[in-house]
Parts: C-alpha cells; structure tokens; sequence
C-alpha cells in the first residue's frame, strides 16, 4: 500500500484499526467488555461479540488498553486497509 | 460408488473434446500405462513455475474441497512467501472427512496418477521439495495410493517426496488449518489466523493445501491449457467438477459434470425416481434446497449460492417424501455438535444447544420460545469460532427451518410425524455421538 | 566527623540511611503484597457491579510499580549506607556478600524475579503468551522470599507490629491463594490438594523457623552478621532492636 512519499500533493488515508477475538484464546474472562462497551457485548454464556467495522479514533486508547489488559492476550488490534470491505480474515471454509 | 462409462480418447495426449469425462474415465483404477496412453506425458515446469501459475489463474480453477478459493491466487500467495527458494511443502487434501461425499476416494482409486502428477506440478510451480497426501481412513486408500507411488518411483517419474498419511479421525480433520497441525505433530484440531498456511504452515514453511480433485484439475490444465479447461463449464465458473449424488435416486455415486449444469439434468442421470421434497447441497455443513423448485439452479458456485444453497464438497443428497427434513436435519447437526474442537466457547457452548434444540423440534412439540431460541443460537454461533463447523451447522439448521416449514408447524402442533421415525437418510458414522 | 558541613552529615550519616532502608523495605512488602494480592484477584476472576475488573488490573500494574520503586530506593539507601558494605552488586547478584550472606541473597532473588516479572509484563504483547506466563508462575516464589528476605534480614523482626504487619500479609496472600486453588479443583484434583498441602507446610515451616531463628536470642550473630557489623555492639543503634 504505497501512499506516494515524494508526493507532496498526496494526502495519507487515517489508519484504521478494528478489534479481533482469537476464540482458541479466549476464555470469556471478560476484560474487554467492560472496557469497551461501546463496541463489545457479552453472549450468554460471557464470551466477547465485537461490533463489526473500524474502531473509532476516541476509543482507540482504550481498544490499546483492553488488548494489554486481557488476561489470556485473546483480542487484538489489527490494522484494515482503510475504505475496503471486511475481508474474510481468520476463519477459513473446511476444506474436504 | 462407480464412475460413469465413457470412451476413452483415440490417440494419447490429445485434449479431451467438451462431450467426454476428463477426470475419471474409467470404471477401473487407471494403471500407469493407460494413464499416460490417454492423458500423455507430464509436462516439466520446473524451469518456468511462473509460467503454470499463470496458466492456473487464467483457467479460472477453484478450490473443489469446499472453500471454492481461486486456486491460482493460492499458488501465486505460497509462491510469494516461499520467495524463490524451495522449501515451501505441497499437501494433498484427500481425507474427506465429510460422511456424504466420496468423490475424493473415488477419484483417488481410479485416477491416482492425475493426482499424483497435479501434486508434482504444483510443488514445480511453488517451489516445494516435499509433499504429503492424505486419504481418508475408508477402503484401503492408503494402500492402494501407496503402491501407486512405487510404480511411479520405479518408472522414475519424479523425485518428489511423496507421504502417504491416513487421515486423522473426525469431521474436523481434514479442515486446512486442522491438518497442518496434525502434520506438525499436534492434534488434529484448527488452528486461528494469521499465520495462514500458505505464509506459515508444515515446520513453520508456506505450505500449499489443496483439495485431491483441484490438484488433478490443475494437472489437466498444465496438459492442455486454460482455454481448453474454459471450453466446458460457463464463464464464471469454468470446468468440471465431481459431485456426490445420494439418497433417493437409482444410481447413487459420484459423477463429473461440467460446471452449470441443472441441478434437475443431474438428478435425472442419477436417476431420480420418487417423489422428492428437497436436496441438501454442500455437506453436512451445506444448506437444503426444496424440490421441485431448485432443479432450474445450476451445479456451479454462484448458480446454487443463487438458489440459496452451496457448491461445497459436491454432495448432492436427495430427500424423498418418505422421509422427514427436521429429523435429518437433527440427526446431522447431533453428528456436527459431537464433532466439535471444544476451544471456542460459542460453539463449545452454542452447538451442544443447538442440536438439543433441533431435537426437541424434530422428535418432540417445539413451542414457539424453542424456534425461536433455535434460531438465535444459528446467530450465536456463526462467524465466532475458529472454523467454519458451527457457522455450517447454523446454514444447515436455518434452511431446514425455512424449507421444512410445513412440518414444523405441524410438529409444533401435534408432535413429531411418523416420518420423523422412519430409517436415517443421511449417513451418521457410528459411534461419533459423545 | 569534625569539621564536616551540616547537611553532609545528615545525608552520610548512617542512622537516617538505615532508617529509611527498613522503612522502604517494609512499605516495599506490603506493596509487594498487594501486587500479589491484586494477581491473585484477577485470576480468581474477582468482580463486581462497582468493581469491575479492569480495576484490579490497573491496580495490579500500579502496585507492582510502586513496589518495584520502592524496592529500588530500600536497594539505594542500603547500599548507600556505609556502616556496613553492602555493594550493588549484592543487589542483583544473591549469596557473594558479607552482611548475612544468606538472607540478604534472598532478596537479590527476591528483586531479580521482580524486574523480570515487570519487564516481561512490559513487552506482554509482543513476546508470547507461554513464556510470559512462565515468567509469571515465578511470582509464587518472589513473594515468599521476599517475605522471608525481610524477616531474616531486617533487625526489626522481633517488634511487635512488624510482626503483626507481616502475619497479615501472609494471611491475605495465604487466603487468596487457597482461592486460587480451589478454582482449579474439578480439573485438577490431585494438583490442588498438593498444592494446599504445600501452603499449609510453608506456613508451619515459615512460623517455626521464625521462632527458632529470628524471634530466638542472639539471630544476629547467627544470621551471620559480623561483629563490626553490628550497630547494637558498636553502641551507635537508635532504633528499638532487642
């Protein structure tokens, strides 16, 4: 993803970031859903369903708080490329 | 399981013409001499790998296994992350896990050279010096692949490493993520991503996972080019394919079709006799499409994806009127839930729910707070595991709600119907219940 | 000391060092102990409406700071302390002093796995979950030697709210421990009870050792504290040691 360095006339898209469970990790101790409820609810049985699309730029410090807060490092903050549609990271289809 | 008879081609290497089967074509195993009288020698492209990429990706080739993922974007992924040196490793995705399908076995009974010479071409295109095939655990695969290897060793073929594996058991062994784990010494269970095999999978090197029917296809392509590989199938979903027809039809088995074909002109080939209420599409993990509305979709993946149903592994089940779509649908999602990897706590808890929930519909009077509970599990569970299992337990439960409506409403007014009793037409392999 | 400006003698003077050594070193446990404490918390899974639980992991990152900020000043003002030769590297390095080798090594231990267990928890994100875990498990083990640092070192083991002070620091730490295990006990059966055994045997091992050793007469000689080292029998000790 170039952005034309020598380009003075070039504007930098804002990098945006977006929240991701690991759900091997996760063990529903619930860290992330108190920080952040704004983007993160409880299931029923207290594992994390995340709100899909980027994090905004005010809860960003907290979406950094609740990934160094969690206590089996389950969630993460990854970078998206900016404007594009939500790409099928993470799950792939079984393939038999 | 048989294959369907055809004429094999006059002179050796020659293409193929549009009317004639080009995976299997006989109704034996091919042996190494007729496999090369009919199909011609291999083709080297060891010195030029960009060059059978490119042919890949201009035939359109996607994955048969189930993923339906560009296969030449694939190559192109593991070829980039291996960055020219040769030690990325091939695997061969034979284990089909999935109870309904056995294109993969039939295929790698009476076709184990295409396979075999797909897997050489694929390791000269990514730059592999190892490969692994694994084969399902059913019929003696294991063996019969493995003396195919001999004589192709001994016919000096190639001096590709080849490992025969036998698959590990469960539904979720032969998942991607799952089978490089087990190549890597672990459980056979999936794994999360990033890293994606393709960037780090068997020892931690780019590994290319690709389904037995893809890498004969891609071997197919590399004879014959990719214009010939578009000249049967439609233009959004070229070639042919293998399916898996079963259930209540007079000549159950696999067969090739091109791509696009109607689901109608399949069923009738295999004939179809009785009265039909619905085909399940996919797998276990697919979706139920009614009949006799769905015989106008087409066999490809976005003709069924259109229908509301899927390609997936091939499989092609049909329901007769005999037979109740809930208790099928039960039976299959018990099978899926006992299948589980028991690591993420949706599925760990929502698919155990789910398939008590479709149990009480099925065999008991479902009021309206369990469909109601059955379909937010189907929300509950989708898209928050590691694998796609749940999310195709949920397609599976939610089409059969919406296709078997009928029933459901008379289930939940007067108990099961008698249907709901009868012998199972879908296949539960035994003793996967925990 | 003639002749020397006021103010130096305050700051070489040794009684005000040795003053604050003992009074970082103990404000250092007890934050130690509350670090631990807001550990064991988490792991436990501790929350409320009022009191969820990322505040007991901030107060569990803050304490630990705070512990370690105090440890390094109880580290400073010892060996600033002339009266007896404590070098900096006794600090780190455990057992090559003169000064009650032993139980002074214990608090090198005692301050090495600090720095790892701060440092590690530092990068948490960037090194991988097992091996900061494995780091982690260590902090079962700095406490106690802490603890132990303290009460064999420290000449104001036999006062009776230091003493008080330190059992209700065992106490927590001992109770929420026995928490901890109990968690674990429909997984792992076998390891809990081993593990509430070895916490009761620690704590019967830990009050007769206190008995015999510190609480029982002339410690100071049999800590290993040389005569010249002994503020009591160079006459200059101000502080209410018996």
């Amino acid at each position: 993803m170039s952005q034309g360095r020598d380009d003075p006339a070039a504007v930098r898209a804002p990098r945006e970031f977006e929240l991701r469970v690991n759900p091997i990790r996760c063990d529903a101790h619930g860290v992330c859903i108190e920080l952040l409820p704004e983007l993160i609810a409880a299931d029923p049985w207290g594992y994390p369903r995340i709100r899909p699309g980027p994090v905004p730029l005010r809860l960003l410090a907290l979406a950094r708080r609740a990934v160094g807060d969690c206590p089996t490092l389950a969630i993460v903050l990854a970078e998206r490329p900016s404007g594009q549609p939500e790409p099928d990271q993470g799950r792939m289809r079984p393939d038999r | 399981m048989t294959a369907e008879h055809v004429k094999a081609s006059a002179s050796p290497g020659e293409p193929p013409g549009s009317g004639d089967l080009r995976l299997i074509v006989r109704d034996q195993p091919l042996s190494l001499a007729a496999h090369l009288a009919h199909y011609g020698p291999v083709p080297q492209y060891a010195s030029r790998p960009a060059a059978l990429i490119a042919e890949v990706e201009s035939a359109g080739l996607t994955g048969r296994g189930g993923g339906a993922f560009p296969t030449g974007r694939k190559l192109r992924a593991v070829a980039a992350a291996n960055s020219g040196r040769s030690s990325a490793v091939v695997v061969a995705n034979g284990s089909e896990s999935e109870p309904a399908s056995s294109k993969d076995a039939v295929l790698l009974s009476h076709s184990p050279h295409l396979v075999l010479d797909g897997i050489a071409l694929a390791a000269e295109g990514v730059g592999a010096a190892r490969a692994f095939l694994c084969v399902g655990s059913r019929g003696g695969l294991a063996r019969s692949v493995s003396a195919v290897l001999d004589e192709r060793d001994r016919a000096g073929l190639s001096t590709l490493p080849i490992e025969v594996i036998s698959r590990p058991d469960g539904y979720l062994a032969g998942q991607e993520t799952a089978l490089v784990s087990a190549l890597n010494g672990g459980l056979a269970l999936p794994t999360f991503i990033p890293p994606r095999p393709a960037d780090k999978g068997v020892r931690r090197r780019p590994t290319l996972v690709l389904n037995v029917e893809t890498l004969a296809q891609v071997a197919l392509i590399a004879r014959y080019g990719a214009a010939w590989f578009r000249s049967v199938g439609l233009a959004a979903s070229p070639g042919s394919a293998l399916v898996t027809v079963t259930g209540a039809v007079d000549r159950p088995g696999v067969r090739e079709i091109p791509l696009g074909t109607a689901l109608g002109e399949v069923l009738r080939r295999s004939g179809q006799n009785s009265p039909a209420q619905a085909v399940l599409t996919g797998g276990y993990f697919g979706t139920w499409l009614p009949l006799p509305a769905a015989l106008s979709a087409a066999v490809s993946v976005p003709g069924l994806r259109a229908a509301g149903g899927s390609l997936g592994a091939g499989v092609l089940a049909v329901l007769p009127d005999t037979a109740c779509g809930l208790a099928e649908t039960a039976r299959v999602t018990g099978y899926l839930a006992s299948q589980i990897a028991d690591q993420c706590g949706p599925c760990r808890n929502g698919m155990p729910a789910l398939a008590e929930a479709m149990n009480w519909i099925a065999f008991g009077q479902p009021g309206a707070d369990i469909i109601h509970w059955a379909h937010q599990l189907t929300d509950l569970v989708t898209g928050r595991g590691a694998c796609h299992l749940p999310d195709g337990a949920a397609g599976l439960v939610t089409s059969a709600l919406e296709v078997f409506s009928a029933d459901l409403r008379s289930h939940a007014q007067a108990g099961p119907c008698e249907r709901a009793h009868r012998p199972a037409i879908l296949p539960i392999p035994p003793g996967s219940y925990r | 000391m003639t002749g020397a400006p006021p103010v130096a003698l305050v700051v070489t003077s040794s009684t005000p060092l040795w003053y604050t050594t003992r009074a970082t070193g103990l404000v250092a446990m007890v934050l130690l102990t509350a670090a631990m404490a807001t550990g064991l918390l988490t792991s436990v899974r501790f929350s409320r409406r009022t009191w969820p639980r990322f505040v007991t992991l901030g107060l569990h990152r803050n304490l630990s700071l705070l512990a370690l900020v105090f440890t390094v000043l109880h580290v400073l003002t010892t060996v600033l302390d002339n009266f007896v030769s404590i070098p900096l590297v006794d600090a780190v390095v455990p057992f090559i002093g003169t000064y009650r080798p032993f139980w002074l090594g214990l608090g090198a231990i005692a301050f090495d796995l600090m720095l790892a267990l701060i440092g590690t928890s530092l990068v948490r994100t960037r090194m991988g979950l097992r091996s900061w875990r494995l780091v982690h498990w260590t902090a079962y083990a700095c406490w106690p030697v802490a603890v132990i640092h303290g009460l064999g070192t420290g000449t104001d083991t036999p006062v009776r709210w230091v003493l008080a002070l330190t059992a209700g620091c065992v106490l927590v730490i001992v109770v929420l421990t026995l928490w901890r295990l109990a968690l674990s006990w429909p997984q792992r059966p076998g390891w809990v009870t081993a593990g509430i055994m070895l916490v009761v045997l620690a704590v019967f091992a830990g009050g007769a050792w206190l008995r015999a050793g510190p609480l029982a007469p002339n410690w100071s000689i049999r800590s290993g504290t040389h005569t010249s080292q002994s503020r009591a029998a160079s006459g200059t000790s101000a502080g209410a040691t018996k």
